[in-house]
This record gives C-alpha cells, structure tokens and sequence, in this order.
C-alpha cells in the first residue's frame, strides 16, 4: 500500500489560469447550440446572453462588433467560443462568432435586419447605380471550384469576350466567409485601375449555406462599394439581403452575366435582320419606280391616243365638207351642170346625176 | 467594344457605321442607283461585325491575393 502523492495547492488566481490553459487546449473553439435567453448589450459595447437547453445553461460573451447577425430571446443559434473561467469563478463562453440555428431562427434574424438596414436606407431604389452597357474591366468574387461560378464564366464566354475578368477566389459559405468577401471586395476598391463592376455569386444552397450573405458587415460593405455591384446568390427564389443591397439583383449566378454584358449572337442576329430588311426597301423602291414607270407610259399613251381622236374628227369633218362640195352629190339632189355659151342658138351641154344631154338655147331671159 | 481588326476600326465604330447606312436607306438622300452599293457595302460591315464579335476573348485572371485572413 503506497502513500498518496500529495497533490498540488495553488493560488486562486493559478487556479483559474491553470484551468483556462486546459480550456484553450481542450477546446481551442467549440460550437455550441441552444436558445438565447437573458440577451442584452451593456454600454453598446458587450453583449451578454444565456445559451440553453431543457438540460442546462451557460453564460456567454461578445462584443458588439463580432455579432454580425440580430439575435434575440427566444432565437436557437450556433455560438463558436472558447470556455472561459473569469476571475470571478464564474464560467462563461467568450463567442467570437453566433449564428441562427434552425430556419425559424434564420428567417427570424433575417427580418429583423432587414427592417434594420431598409429602415437606414440601404436598399432604397435611389441608391442603386446603373452599370456600363459593356464593362471593360470586371471583378468577380466567387469560389472558384463553386458550380455557380463555372456557370457564371460559360454564360459570360458564351455572351461577350473583350472583358478583363480578375476573380477573387473566397469562400462562399461557413462562418469565415462573410470576412472573406469583405476583404475581397475591399481588394477591389482599392486597386488604381478600378474594376467597373464587381460581381459577387454563388451558386444555390440551403438556407443555412447562404446565410453568409444575411451577414451585417458584408451588406453594409456592398451598399458602401465604391464600385457598382451585382449580387447573384442562389436560386431565383432565394432573397439575401446582399441581394438587396446590391446596385443589381441578378436571380441567379447565370443571370449576373446576362445583366452584365449583352449577347454577342443576339447582336449578330440583329445586324442581319437589319441588313436584310434593306432588301425590301429595295424592291419596294423598284416596284413604286415601275409603278410611276408604267403611269407615265399609260398617260402617254392616252395623249397620243386623244391627239390621233382629235385629228381623226377633223380629217372626218373636213371629209363632210368636201362631200358637201362635191358636184355629183350636187347631181345627186336632182341638179343639173350646164357647159356652155348661153345665148340663143348656142349648143350647151347638161349633165345631170344619170346624163349627160346636149340641147340648143332657145330663150334667155333675165331673172 | 474597342477591339480594332485589320481595318483599325472598331466594333462600335462599325456599328455606327452600320446604323448610318441603315438610316440612309429612309433618308431623302436614297436613290435606287446608290442602293445596290450601299446594300452590298452594309452586308460587309455586317459580316465583319459578326467575325469581330466572335473573335473576342476574355481576359480571366485569379488574383493572386489571398482573403483567407486578414493582411
């Protein structure tokens, strides 16, 4: 039977600091979910909340600028911490990082900021920027490996050519990807040759998984870019509040390149139905020519056709005339010609429409 | 729009090019003499805008930047 080895007796304050060591090494960080109770903010600058189940609770602690999305009582959240013993022998969470937990929780935190930032004017239509008709220089931030973005890059190769595309490879999901698309962003905004858009997607993706673009500070940093956004996250019927923010909404990732930059084919077929419409306009012209063309010749026609009435009447008047003089129509009517001296004794000759008769003057008499 | 082909003008300038061609055609100017011309000069610009448009190419690169931490 060997003696115990006496154990050792520290200080209060080694206590806690040896305790604190174990903490750090044990569980450097832990994720912790339960429902928020007792939530309040002390001096705008520290935040204290329970976290809780049916089984038990703990306290917990942040600043106000690590909460990056609205909680409030009642609300299941997911806190990264590490544990804590203060000096007060009290143990708590020191949280670098919470999130809703749950779609409820989700949906809750998503309404609350998004009254929050509409009602300081974040998403008013008069905010939003148009973009170039065709940029020539663009920022994307994205994953690259992410499918949205591989969908975004055939869009806009299929679309356009001609751009200068700088991509920003971050991660689009999971707590450190909010910070990411910040310093991303901010990367933009501070180059000398200024990208004319940035466009920032991702592809679809539960709630959960798009929660990054509900975050605070990455929605304030969209609404204050200096150069005009396009936020294009999820599916056609996932709303963040990037979305919202952005100077334009783009439904889906393969949308923010249909609204970036025009459709080279559609241009093209456009070119040819304007030339081809010319053709047309052509034969419009020559059938309108012809038309005047053959008017002409008609109107033509007809004077030279009235002309030949008019001396045709006049040839035939002029034949009535010397009908009317002609001497055997004369004889027709029962007249008669006489040749001759007309003096008694004298042979004269009378011709009249059936005869010719030679007589002698027998008396001349005065009328 | 600024790429130049061989004939130094721009797509856009091309284009323009185009439109005014286009425009002639409804103008008072249009005489079915010039027509041919002009309809034959536009069927070219067209040609080279859609060869121009599908030679683009766009510029991708991956900055090199990382925004995994802070700087």
């Amino acid at each position: 039977m060997s003696a115990q080895a006496p154990s050792a007796i520290f200080s209060v304050s080694d206590f806690i600091a040896v305790t604190n060591q174990v903490f750090e090494t044990a569980y450097p960080s832990v994720d912790v979910e339960g429902e928020v109770s007792s939530f309040k903010v002390n001096q705008g600058k520290f935040v204290f909340f329970d976290i809780k189940d049916s089984g038990g609770s703990v306290n917990c602690f942040m600043t106000v600028w690590q909460l990056r999305v609205p909680i409030e009582d009642g609300m299941k959240v997911i806190v990264t911490a590490t544990p804590k013993l203060t000096q007060w022998g009290k143990f708590s969470l020191t949280v670098r990082n919470v999130r809703p937990s749950g779609e409820g929780a989700l949906k809750k935190s998503f309404e609350i900021l998004k009254a929050k930032l509409d009602s300081e004017g974040l998403f008013a239509p008069e905010r939003k920027r148009l973009l170039p008709r065709i940029p020539r220089h663009v920022g994307v931030i994205s994953s690259t490996q992410a499918a949205g973005y591989a969908d975004f890059i055939k869009i806009l190769n299929d679309r356009w050519g001609d751009l200068q595309v700088d991509v920003a490879h971050v991660q689009v999901q999971g707590t450190s990807a909010p910070d990411q698309i910040i310093r991303a962003l901010n990367y933009f905004n501070q180059q000398e040759d200024l990208p004319e858009v940035v466009v920032i997607i991702r592809g679809g993706g539960s709630a959960d998984d798009l929660a990054a673009f509900n975050d605070e500070l990455l929605v304030r940093e969209i609404a204050g870019s200096r150069i005009p956004t396009i936020v294009g996250v999820g599916h056609e019927i996932d709303e963040s509040l990037a979305d919202l923010a952005a100077d334009v909404r783009a439904a889906t990732p393969s949308n923010a390149a249909q609204l970036l930059v025009p459709d080279r084919n559609e241009i093209i077929r456009a070119t040819k139905v304007q030339v081809q419409s010319l053709l047309p306009r052509i034969l419009q012209m020559i059938e309108q020519y012809r038309i005047e063309v053959k008017a002409e010749l008609f109107r033509a026609l007809d004077t030279t056709m009235r002309s030949l009435e008019d001396q045709t009447a006049r040839l035939d008047n002029l034949k009535q005339i010397l009908q009317q003089l002609n001497p055997r129509t004369v004889l027709a009517r029962g007249y008669a010609l006489l040749r001759g001296k007309v003096v008694v004794g004298a042979e004269v000759e009378i011709e009249t429409n059936t005869a010719i008769l030679k007589a002698e003057v027998k008396h001349v008499s005065k009328k | 729009m600024s790429v130049k082909n061989s004939t130094s003008k721009t797509i856009q300038e091309k284009t323009a090019e185009l439109s005014e061609l286009v425009a002639w055609f409804d103008s008072d100017a249009f005489t079915l003499e010039a027509a041919l011309d002009k309809f034959k000069l536009a069927e070219n610009l067209a040609t080279e805008i859609e060869k121009d448009l599908l030679s683009l190419k766009n510029d991708i690169t991956l900055v090199k930047q990382k925004f995994d931490s802070e700087l």
